[in-house]
């Protein structure tokens, strides 16, 4: 082989072992970049609240709906929550009038699993009443709940439901 | 026979009177890429025998319900090294091993681009290998948790787990330097007048492989190395107690492990389409479009990696990216198919042993592709993961793909590397043999997972027992017909069935045939000159400029 030749070759080598030593750092800046992107999106993995509060603290997730065609959105603001015994729980909601209408809408609540009945209680629910929106009003809205003071030990979590409806 | 073969011919008789070491310093010092590709290969075969063994000792637990043979421990340690030997150890050097012989004579190159790289990328694998059977005798025992070495039970197993990823380790350097050597060889040494959108298919795909390889590899040996400092050195990458999280092992390894498929499945790709156009006659059909695929499935193969953790509870918004992305590959694979069936449309075929067996691999690797398409599904993946429905899937594009591609290879090209023809009716018995008892092992499997037989469990309800057993016999039946193989081979370098001529297959038109059988210790040594080239790519249709 000649000596062009064998640069080339040398060159060329030298190239592909940078790619495969950035491939392996590429690895190694996943484990931080994956823990950004959990936080971006809205995955809770490992929040420490959960990893030490349990069984003095009851997971709860929130979960919302809207009927199909009605022309209103609801964001959950807190999706998960770490509800310690014998506190106050605050969750607030964002619904906002997408449509040209004013509109009146109700919140219908559901909750799961059905042992998770006695351990919450609705203090105030913006699913008590209806709600008046006008065109494209954003509005925020809250439940607040309180936790008993003791809780089971197999109770992992509770999820609470809304969907909007039209009243 | 040309006129240069002929002085090739006689230019070699001295050449290989001074090829150098001889005895074992031949082979412990090998540097010519004949000699080292022979290695792969005959380590490969080893390799597949032990892992076949593996599978066997599977199989025979699996024969009834109930535990007959071994402790449950042991089961799980075959299934990992089962899977781990098979996939690191057979298939994966034994395309390399094709690529070190066949792409220096296909592309008209000397030699491989490092010669003695390419002694140290084969002499690490058999330490490595050492490191898997050595685990089986230690404290513990074998990496017992799946080849995927998913934590925490690869946090949690014994020494015979640091054995493995030592293993890993010299396997992934292993394969990186190989590529290296690969993709050097496929950009600086080709023949003059040979461009890359002239190259035969089996460079393209071995260059894309290698491509791969160099991207993913790097990303396993980190893996590894995490879980390693996880169980030693008091990280938390994978541990949860300490902030990790077990989920984050398995992007990693699936970041390598999917683009890890497509290394198994590129190079048989190239494979089947040298030897269909040979045997049917006629130019590889829409080759553009073949090289296009394979470039297309590699960027691919980097964008589906979640839709093996379906089941770890992903967002609803990333799986239905990777269940679209997913389903995507089945578009250039598709033209792939439909390639190989129009080339062999209208062609004079005839089906030697090599044909056959890329016939069978084309109907049975399709069968994979399909069962692999019901899987990109994300709802159904959720109910299949884990279960024989799995296994029978990608067994489909293991042993019906990549493996009956090699064994194609292996009859295509025996005669130029013995000078001997291997016995047709004794390839064409393990072909049928071999299709045969892979269906029967492997078929009734779809039926056990899609009645929800989980898999790496050593005992199963009742109801699964006659599917079972029709796979456990299928299974032995099909690992005694490969000793067949064995003996064909062997017989073949004594002598086969005589004397083969430079090109034995007068439908093949790459430049290996241009040289004598067997090939010459050294061959092209001074590039072929652009006639011969040029004489070649007429007869594949592929003088002309693509544009």
């Amino acid at each position: 082989m000649n000596a062009v030749a064998h640069g080339a070759n040398r060159r060329t080598a030298i190239r592909l072992g940078l790619v495969a030593l950035a491939m392996f750092s590429f690895g190694y800046v996943l484990a931080p970049f994956y823990d950004v992107l959990c936080r971006a999106i809205g995955l809770d993995r490992a929040r420490p609240e959960f990893a030490t509060a349990i069984p003095t603290a009851l997971r709860l997730e929130f979960d919302t709906n809207v009927a199909d065609g009605l022309p209103v959105t609801i964001d959950t603001l807190d999706r998960v929550v770490a509800a310690k015994a014998g506190s106050l729980v605050k969750a607030r909601f964002r619904i906002a009038n997408t449509g040209d209408q004013p509109l009146t809408i109700r919140a219908i609540p559901s909750f799961a699993p059905v042992r998770a009945a006695g351990l919450l209680q609705k203090l105030e629910c913006f699913c008590f009443d209806a709600l008046k929106l006008a065109p494209h009003e954003t509005r925020d809205v809250t439940v607040v709940l309180l936790v008993a003071e003791t809780l089971p030990e197999e109770l992992g979590a509770a999820t609470l439901s809304y969907t909007l409806q039209p009243a | 026979m040309t006129a240069s073969t002929e002085t090739l011919h006689l230019q070699h008789a001295d050449h290989q009177a001074h090829s150098g070491a001889h005895g074992w310093r031949r082979w412990l010092y090998a540097t010519n890429h004949k000699d080292i590709g022979t290695l792969y290969l005959w380590f490969s075969f080893t390799m597949f025998l032990l892992g076949g063994t593996m599978a066997l000792g599977i199989r025979a637990e699996l024969f009834q319900p109930g535990l007959q043979f071994w402790h449950p421990e042991f089961f799980n340690q075959l299934t990992t090294l089962h899977g781990i030997i098979m996939v690191f150890g057979a298939i994966m050097p034994a395309f390399t091993g094709l690529a070190n012989w066949m792409l220096p004579l296909m592309l008209g190159a000397p030699d491989m681009a490092f010669a003695r790289m390419n002694n140290w990328s084969f002499w690490l694998l058999p330490p490595a290998a050492a490191l898997l059977v050595i685990s089986l005798f230690v404290p513990g025992g074998a990496p017992a948790g799946g080849w995927t070495l998913y934590p925490p039970l690869s946090i949690q197993a014994g020494m015979g787990m640091d054995l493995a990823i030592f293993a890993i380790h010299l396997l992934g350097l292993s394969s990186i330097m190989g590529s290296i050597n690969i993709v050097t060889t496929v950009l600086n040494m080709r023949a003059p007048g040979m461009t890359l959108l002239k190259m035969p298919m089996f460079a393209w795909t071995s260059l894309v492989t290698a491509y791969l390889l160099i991207a993913v590899a790097p990303v396993l040996a980190g893996a590894v190395t995490m879980l390693l400092t996880d169980r030693h050195f008091g990280t938390h990458f994978f541990k949860a107690a300490g902030g990790g999280d077990p989920v984050l092992f398995q992007h990693i390894f699936w970041f390598f492990g999917h683009p890890e498929v497509y290394i198994m499945a590129l190079p048989a790709f190239g494979i089947v389409s040298q030897i269909l156009p040979t045997f049917a006659r006629k130019p590889l059909f829409g080759y553009v479009s073949m090289v296009y695929a394979v470039c297309s499935i590699a960027i691919l193969s980097f964008m589906v990696w979640a839709h093996h953790m379906f089941a770890v509870g992903l967002p609803a918004t990333a799986q239905l990216f990777f269940m679209f992305m997913t389903m995507l590959i089945a578009v250039p694979t598709g033209v792939k198919v439909f390639n190989w069936i129009a080339t062999m449309w209208q062609g004079e075929m005839t089906f030697e042993t090599p044909m056959l067996f890329a016939i069978g691999f084309v109907c049975l690797f399709t069968v994979g592709g399909f069962s692999g398409l019901v899987l990109s599904i994300a709802p159904i993946d959720i109910q299949m993961t884990d279960t024989y429905y799995v296994v029978a899937h990608f067994h489909y594009v293991l042993v019906a793909g990549a493996l009956f591609s090699l064994f194609g290879a292996t009859y295509y090209w025996l005669p130029k590397w013995t000078g001997h023809m291997y016995n047709e009716k004794l390839g064409k018995l393990h072909f049928w043999w071999s299709m045969i008892w892979f269906n029967v092992t492997f078929f009734p499997m779809h039926f056990l997972g899609l009645a929800g037989m989980p898999r790496r469990i050593p005992d199963y309800p009742l109801q699964f027992t006659d599917f079972n057993s029709v796979a456990s016999v299928g299974a032995f039946c099909f690992g005694l017909g490969q000793l067949l193989f064995l003996y064909n081979v062997i017989n073949t370098i004594r002598g086969g069935a005589g004397r083969a001529p430079a090109r034995p297959w007068e439908g093949a038109h790459t430049l290996e045939w241009e040289v004598a059988s067997p090939a010459p210790h050294h061959t092209w040594e001074t590039p072929p000159d652009e006639a011969l080239v040029k004489k070649g790519l007429r007869a594949q249709l592929l003088d002309q400029d693509h544009e």
